[in-house]
């Protein structure tokens, strides 16, 4: 236990120590706890980028609401794209409590999106061309969030860890939205069929990317030092794995391919072994150059500026009574 | 007028209460201009889904708590048994003790009348 002037006395090099121990430990950090600057960035960069994903995630999502084909599939949709804005609004929350000691507010992670300084995620800058490409979205890219996500529901960080609980809760929903959607098409049609294989086919790559470049031995300085501070436990590749354990099986047994003739299963080595996806181009991709990026980008900022007068009046009206 | 949302919107803490006969619990916290929009934004974050019986939002500036190097200090010494239940687990064997000493006892002066 320590006292508040011995906490003052600590040098730097001591506050990292004790902060390190802390997490060997397995204790929590919390927004008012000291941290050094390295630990409050790859936290901002990680948790921005992840609100800010579930916001641009909802936009490909969004629009197949007016265009679904029945009822209680609109409205289940429209569900699914208000779950994503709320857990947008849950992981920006945690972004701005991390980065208000710096003098920074929603507004500047706003701009950071619109100027492209704040990435968001590559499958959201994909095309959605049919209701199969809704269906492959809830049911793998959503499942692909999930892994990712249980594994970050024990960070170090405890208000990212209380805001994942609750939406992974909500995810768990999303894909079976998303399979409900993708069995009723495995199941009927020659037509339907197509249309899901060649969903599959277009979402393969992206799905791949998904948990990011493999290590290949070399865990980046990123990843290792996340996981350093237990912000992360699994490295891209391992949690990579665990989604295609999971879900080629899947894929298969409805009868479907995948655009990749060589993929197997090593049961030695305990893993499935695939073609690399094109790299370079998921650099360019997360860059705001991928197919609908300066689409959505254009859309999510004409939303902001079209509404802030709306954000103005309620302000002003609220000073005026409040 | 111009608002400048950065110094502006309020950060609100949400609390539900899921039945009247449970106790209100800390949901998450929001960014709204006022207590209105605050409670309706509350609403559509949290309530999604889970049953709810009412609803409170607090400014956060209006929360006052303990801050880092004071929180150790709220980890109890295990030395206060005296408060608890536990501290008071050799009762039930005692009267057991005398149920059977009575019982024993009533059992004899009926055989001996």
């Amino acid at each position: 236990m320590q006292t508040q002037i011995e906490r003052f006395n600590m040098t730097e090099n001591e506050k990292m120590e004790a902060f390190l121990a802390r997490i060997d430990r397995g204790e929590k950090i919390e927004a008012d706890d000291w941290m050094p600057d390295d630990y409050r960035n790859q936290l901002v960069k990680l948790i921005s980028m992840h609100g800010m994903s579930e916001i641009m995630g909802a936009l490909p999502e969004k629009e197949w609401v007016p265009k679904a084909p029945t009822l209680r599939r609109k409205l289940a949709i429209m569900a699914k794209v208000q779950d994503e804005m709320g857990h947008g609004q849950l992981l920006l929350r945690v972004a701005e409590d991390l980065i208000a000691p710096l003098g920074k507010t929603r507004e500047d992670l706003m701009q950071d999106l619109f100027t492209g300084r704040l990435k968001f995620h590559n499958v959201f800058h994909m095309e959605a061309p049919t209701w199969a490409d809704a269906g492959v979205i809830g049911w793998l890219v959503d499942g692909a969030a999930i892994i990712t996500q249980s594994m970050s529901l024990d960070t170090s960080y405890a208000p990212y860890a209380r805001a994942l609980h609750r939406i992974c809760a909500e995810e768990k929903f999303h894909a079976q939205h998303g399979e409900s959607i993708v069995l009723e098409l495995a199941e009927g049609t020659a037509e339907q069929r197509q249309m899901l294989q060649e969903a599959i086919t277009r979402w393969w790559p992206s799905l791949l990317m998904f948990f990011g470049p493999p290590e290949n031995g070399n865990i980046t300085s990123n990843q290792a030092s996340n996981m350093r501070y237990k912000i992360r436990t699994q490295t891209n590749e391992e949690l990579r794995q665990v989604f295609l354990k999971k879900y080629l099986p899947r894929i298969f047994h409805l009868g479907f391919t995948l655009p990749d003739d060589t993929i197997y299963f090593d049961e030695a080595e305990d893993k499935w072994v695939y073609q690399q996806p094109d790299w370079e181009a998921f650099k360019q991709i997360v860059k705001g150059n991928g197919p609908r990026s300066a689409h959505r980008l254009n859309l999510r900022e004409m939303s902001y500026e079209e509404t802030k007068w709306v954000r103005d009046a309620i302000m002003s009206f609220g000073r005026q009574v409040g | 007028m111009e608002a400048k949302a950065n110094e502006t919107f309020f950060i609100y803490e949400v609390f539900s209460q899921k039945s009247v006969s449970a106790s209100f619990v800390h949901q998450f916290s929001l960014l709204a201009p006022n207590e209105e929009v605050a409670l309706t934004m509350a609403r559509e974050n949290f309530l999604r889904r889970e049953p709810c019986f009412n609803l409170w939002v607090v400014k956060r500036d209006n929360i006052h708590g303990l801050p880092p190097e004071e929180r150790p200090f709220l980890e109890r010494l295990d030395n206060k048994s005296y408060r608890e239940t536990k501290g008071y687990g050799d009762l039930q064997a005692r009267w057991r003790h005398h149920k059977e000493k009575y019982e024993e006892q009533q059992k004899h002066a009926g055989n001996g009348s």
